[in-house]
């Protein structure tokens, strides 16, 4: 555990999403309640359709639960100003969007680029080099895609990282990187990371807790390597037996 | 001068015929629109040049108004029907061609380029009218598709703290450009690719070139300020409703 995990920093308290899809209505999250402590790394794994990404987008207000209601730092997410919110719960996808120019212009689009330097230290922490900053971000491979808009993201210097299956396009390798890079970026800066994936063999890697949905319901939560091998539900072991799709 | 009667016109009217049987043997399926169209545009323009002739000689302000409230409702429903990603479609159309029009309109009333009279007002706000219906129509369908298509780049910057307005900049812009690309392109071309159809029609009627020329500078100036007006209302207005007050993304 790290030394700075000792607060709750974000919790949800029964919140439920639900979308309407073809004239149904569809819960994508249903009565989900956890607390997620501040420096700890979470896995939110789960079968195709479980929710898992639809929870993500309500921890930092990209979309609204129609009941209960996401805290962070005990306050409810609605009494913070939604664009002051997502600097501190700082969100990346699984598809990584730079826009149109240099890295450095990417790096500058949160907040202006407060010193060079600081781009330059961020990009070196993603394990890019620093003079990647002059390149032209669209002639970047996918995994350095990926490592630039993470340097992006820490330009805001957030408390909580959301990231919605980041290593879901890239090679075995580069995985692992982002991976050891997640670790680091936990242990060093005291971020929370919330990790979506569909592989429990990253979860493993990752460590931390592990959160397990199902048909947008939260079937069971825990350490990870003792969810990931000895889970106390059906369901979980259905899980990890591959038995769910 | 050219002689102009309905002889002239049913000689033209061989020119459509000439289309059809084109199409005909080409075997291209437009003969129906040929035909309904040859014979709509005739009917369509017999009868608003009587109701011209009418109202010009009413000397009515109240029929000017009139004329002109049904120009923009008709303008408006039909732009509206190209908000095909966002509701209210018609009202917003109403806000963007009504502002556009009266404030151009206006503008040109009280720094004299024109008089209040029926023969100024109606043609030129038709003109403005169905000019900006144009913009607000392709400003309506730029929106929705670029925004549509471009949602990681907008919950990108939404994640990355933008405001709704920040995160849709880019394509609050092109929407307003690709309203005003027509009139633009006009401005670039008018009078060398090809004579204006206002201007080649007051020549036609006897009008000399130059004075022409001066009244076509007008009339594209004119819908410069009324496309300009109406495009920028259109893209706000109807932009606002991919967002929601939270700055989330809900389109």
């Amino acid at each position: 555990m790290s030394p700075c995990q000792d607060s709750t920093i974000l919790e949800t308290r029964y919140v439920t999403r639900q979308v309407s899809k073809n004239g149904h209505i569809l819960k994508t999250v249903d009565n989900v309640s956890f607390v997620f402590k501040r420096g700890g790394v979470y896995n939110i794994v789960g079968p195709s359709g479980a929710g898992k990404s639809s929870l993500l987008r309500l921890l930092n207000r990209l979309d609204e639960p129609i009941e209960g209601e996401v805290l962070f730092y005990d306050k409810p997410l609605v009494l913070y100003p939604p664009t002051h919110l997502r600097k501190k719960v700082a969100m990346l996808f699984q598809t990584p969007y730079l826009f149109p120019g240099t890295v450095r212009d990417n790096l500058a689009y949160c907040c202006e680029l407060r010193s060079e330097e600081i781009a330059r230290s961020n990009l070196i922490r993603v394990g890019l080099k620093s003079d990647f900053i002059d390149m032209d971000a669209e002639s970047l491979s996918v995994g350095e895609k990926q490592r630039v808009a993470m340097a992006r993201s820490l330009m805001l210097e957030p408390e909580v990282l959301l990231l919605d299956e980041p290593t879901s396009a890239l090679d075995p390798a580069s995985s692992k990187k982002i991976e050891e890079l997640i670790l680091s970026l936990s242990a060093d800066l005291c971020l929370t990371v919330i990790i979506v994936t569909h592989n429990p063999e990253q979860a493993l890697n990752l460590g931390g807790e592990t959160l397990l949905l199902v048909k947008g319901q939260l079937i069971e939560a825990g350490e990870t390597s003792k969810l990931m091998t000895e889970p106390e539900t059906e369901l979980g072991r259905k899980y990890i037996n591959k038995e769910l799709t | 001068m050219i002689q102009t009667g309905y002889f002239q016109v049913l000689m033209a009217a061989l020119l459509a015929g000439l289309a059809f049987v084109l199409a005909r043997w080409k075997t291209i399926p437009v003969e129906k629109e040929i035909g309904f169209g040859t014979v709509r545009s005739f009917v369509q323009l017999i009868a608003v040049g009587y109701a011209l002739e009418f109202i010009f000689g009413s000397d009515s302000l109240w029929l000017v108004v009139l004329a002109v409230a049904v120009m923009l409702l008709v303008g408006a429903y039909t732009a509206g029907q190209r908000a095909e990603h966002f509701k209210n479609g018609f009202s917003i159309a109403l806000v963007a061609m009504t502002t556009g029009s009266l404030v151009t309109l206006g503008l040109m009333l009280a720094l004299k380029i024109i008089s209040i009279e029926a023969r100024y007002i109606i043609p030129l706000t038709g003109m403005i009218i169905s000019n900006t219906m144009n913009a607000t129509a392709i400003a309506f369908n730029r929106i929705g598709s670029d925004l549509k298509s471009n949602r990681l780049a907008v919950e990108t910057g939404l994640s990355l703290g933008k405001s709704w307005k920040e995160a849709s900049r880019n394509y609050y812009r092109e929407a307003v450009k690709a309203g005003m690309i027509s009139i633009l392109n006009f401005m670039k071309t008018a009078g060398i690719v090809a004579l204006p159809g206002a201007m080649t029609g007051m020549i036609l009627a006897g009008t000399s070139p130059l004075t022409a020329v001066l009244i076509q500078l007008i009339v594209a100036y004119m819908l410069l300020c009324s496309v300009t007006i109406g495009a920028i209302i259109a893209a706000e207005m109807s932009i606002r409703r991919f967002f929601n007050s939270a700055e989330q993304f809900i389109g």
